[in-house]
């Protein structure tokens, strides 16, 4: 009975009615977007590292990976050393650079990452295998096309290039024996993997025994962040960099969109809950005679109360459900604008679809829902009986 | 702050010279006392304001700067301390920053005589077009010399800005969701407001007002309201935005300013507003002179 006449009320003024849910919709689209967004590119960030398999990245002190130049010396040393430690299970080593190869049209320059394939983290393979042999090589698909190579092809590749002589240094031959899709680089860079000792000699005196990052693999049941201090400590030339560290650094990076996020879900629950609370003010406000009949003949305080919240309910719950989809729908959109950011990874998101924080958001805004017909609803539910009788009557 | 002494050269180098950790416990960077004989040979670099608040250095302390983590380097003594230009590609990085004399950054990392980049100012014509000057000297220098490839600072800006151009295109897309919803909730609130006079409409049209006479009514009143209302968002607006600037440019140390209000925003923001109310009012008022007046007074 409660229900029928909530939905009674409702029904009366449909397009006022609609227009409430409309809003409603849109403020919480918003509010998921805007979940969407604060929590999406963390997650999305720890997917990446997840999948790479490595708790720890050692980098030169005080940098990030591959953020500068900086390589660490002595590092057949160093792997040996990490290796020995008990809970060590792999470390891979990677030293990043450039490359250049020549074609019809001049010279394709792209990232050569020197890697250990037994342990590397740092692409897929998507076609043809790991390379074996120092001659061997696995390329991004965008490093095909650039260069209009297949898989089997030989190719001369330098890494380097004198600009005073203008002319190809530390130049090898390899074989292209797979294609790799590089997770932390964007779809169109032109990438290519060889094992680490021919991206050392291919860099010259300069990058002998060098690396730019140990990716470390920790054994079950030790504490990263234990043999992450004791790295530091005893290899000073070195910054270990745990996963929570990692995330806490793109915090800090990313911290404009978290703010904004933040900012808009509120202004979006705000929003919300002044279009339900005029609502149903207005809509308690033009029955007041009504419900003062009702209260006349014998209903209960509590289900007048319980009738009003209820509208404001509905209009919530509908439009909180129409705004999950429209949320979806502008997320799509606005993560297709934002992955645009030149060097974004193809996978990265910036807008990742959370169950549990999105039907928390879109709870909340059912709670304020309910929160906005209270007061309504109680002064609906305190009218002097007579006094708004005779009042209306006269009306 | 003081200005640099002579010309130095920016170096990223030194976010690592300086500082062997990310963390701000460990800095190496704790002032030294120079001997006599040091203090003769010292040279001075000039430090940032924000490496300056993290290591606790004033102009004049004498700090230890080496290429590598652990090695020697130079007693060298802070000459200056700069602030960071409002370059919005320099905001989220957190990095230190150290400049050093050219000769003495070259001395330090056994770079010899060489050279990052070389920065060119050109000397233009008065009748050259914008950025004439620029392009010519660049296509000149990349025809005639080895070794180098020159870049006019338009063609630097374009890449260098791209990043910004994704968050402009960003915030252009929420803001369209954003006027989509204050055109719905403008709308509603302009419907209730007329539906809530339904008697007084009723009463105006039955002594012999007509539906246009009530129509021009309603639309004014919901014109005056969205004018009002858009006046108060402006100053709002420009509130936020003082609150916006002063934050950010606190949290990144920064003279960037990262909203503004023009007086465009503000006059698109009016116009828009009053173009919702009218458009709201027009509607609301539409479907209440239509319905019959007996109606409106409820008989």
């Amino acid at each position: 009975m409660i229900a029928r006449l909530a939905l009674a009320a409702l029904t009366r003024r449909r397009t006022r009615t609609a227009l409430t849910i409309a809003g409603v919709a849109v403020a919480a689209a918003m509010l998921l977007d805007m979940v969407m967004l604060g929590s999406g590119m963390r997650e999305s960030f720890r997917g990446f590292i997840d999948q790479q398999g490595f708790q720890l990245r050692l980098t030169p002190r005080g940098t990030m990976p591959f953020d500068s130049e900086a390589t660490v010396g002595g590092a057949t040393a160093l792997v040996g050393a990490l290796r020995a430690d008990p809970d060590i299970a792999r470390v891979g080593p990677v030293l990043g650079g450039k490359h250049f190869v020549s074609v019809d049209t001049g010279v394709v320059a792209g990232f050569l990452l020197g890697i250990d394939p037994t342990a590397q983290g740092d692409y897929r393979l998507e076609a043809g295998r790991d390379p074996a042999a120092p001659d061997e090589m696995v390329v991004s698909a965008a490093w095909l096309a650039a260069t209009g190579r297949a898989l089997g092809d030989t190719v001369r590749v330098a890494g380097g290039y004198d600009p005073q002589l203008r002319r190809a240094t530390g130049e090898r031959t390899l074989r292209l024996v797979g294609r790799g899709r590089f997770q932390m680089l964007a779809a169109n860079d032109r990438a290519a993997a060889v094992p680490l000792a021919t991206a050392q000699a291919m860099g010259g005196a300069e990058r002998a025994d060098r690396v730019s990052v140990l990716l470390v693999e920790t054994r079950d049941g030790a504490d990263a962040e234990a043999v992450a201090r004791r790295i530091e400590a005893g290899e000073p030339r070195l910054t270990a960099l745990s996963t929570e560290a990692a995330l806490k650094f793109v915090d800090e990076r990313l911290g404009y969109f978290r703010q904004l996020a933040f900012i808009l879900a509120s202004v979006s629950l705000a929003v919300g809950f002044l279009l339900v609370t005029t609502l149903v003010t207005v809509s308690v406000n033009e029955r007041i005679g009504e419900i003062a009949v009702m209260r006349a003949i014998g209903v209960a305080r509590g289900r007048i109360v319980t009738q009003v919240v209820l509208e404001g309910v509905v209009l919530s719950l509908v439009g909180a459900s129409l705004g999950l989809g429209l949320g979806l729908v502008t997320a799509r959109w606005l993560n297709g604008i934002l992955a645009t950011f030149p060097g974004l990874p193809a996978a990265f998101d910036f807008f990742r679809f959370e169950p549990g924080a999105a039907f928390r958001a879109l709870g909340l805004l059912v709670c304020c829902g309910i929160a906005a017909g209270i007061w309504p609803a109680w002064r609906a539910a305190t009218l002097p009986i007579a006094t708004t009788l005779r009042a209306e009557a006269v009306a | 702050m003081p200005p640099s002494p002579r010309p130095f050269l920016a170096g990223l180098l030194a976010g690592v010279l300086l500082l062997p950790s990310l963390r701000p416990a460990p800095l190496r960077a704790q002032p030294h006392a120079p001997s006599r004989g040091q203090v003769e040979a010292i040279r001075t670099i000039a430090i940032d304001e924000r490496l300056a608040a993290a290591a606790g250095l004033t102009v004049g302390d004498t700090v230890r700067l080496a290429p590598t983590a652990g090695a020697m380097g130079d007693l060298v003594r802070v000459a200056a301390i700069t602030r960071r230009g409002a370059d919005p590609s320099e905001v989220a990085r957190n990095e230190f920053k150290v400049r050093l004399h050219l000769d003495h950054l070259q001395a330090l990392t056994g770079s010899g005589d060489r050279v990052g980049r070389f920065a060119v100012r050109s000397r233009g014509d008065a009748s050259d077009e914008p950025n004439a000057a620029p392009d010519r000297v660049a296509a000149a220098i990349n025809q005639a010399a080895f070794g180098f490839r020159a870049y006019p600072a338009s063609a630097v800006a374009v890449e260098t800005s791209s990043t910004f151009r994704v968050v402009n295109r960003f915030h252009r897309a929420i803001g369209v969701i954003t006027i989509v919803a204050s055109a719905i909730f403008l709308l509603c609130i302009t419907l209730l407001k007329v539906d809530e006079r339904r008697r007084d409409v009723g009463a105006l049209r039955l002594i012999g007002c007509s539906r246009a006479t009530v129509l021009r009514a309603i639309v004014l009143e919901a014109t005056l309201v969205a004018l009002i209302g858009s006046l108060l968002g402006a100053a709002l607006g420009w509130a936020a935005s003082a609150i916006v600037n002063w934050y950010y440019q606190g949290l990144y140390q920064t003279p960037l300013r990262f909203t503004l209000v023009t007086p465009g925003i503000v006059a698109f923001a009016v116009v828009l507003s009053l173009g919702l109310g009218v458009v709201s009012g027009l509607l609301a008022g539409r479907r209440l002179v239509r319905t019959a007046p007996l109606e409106l007074v409820g008989r």
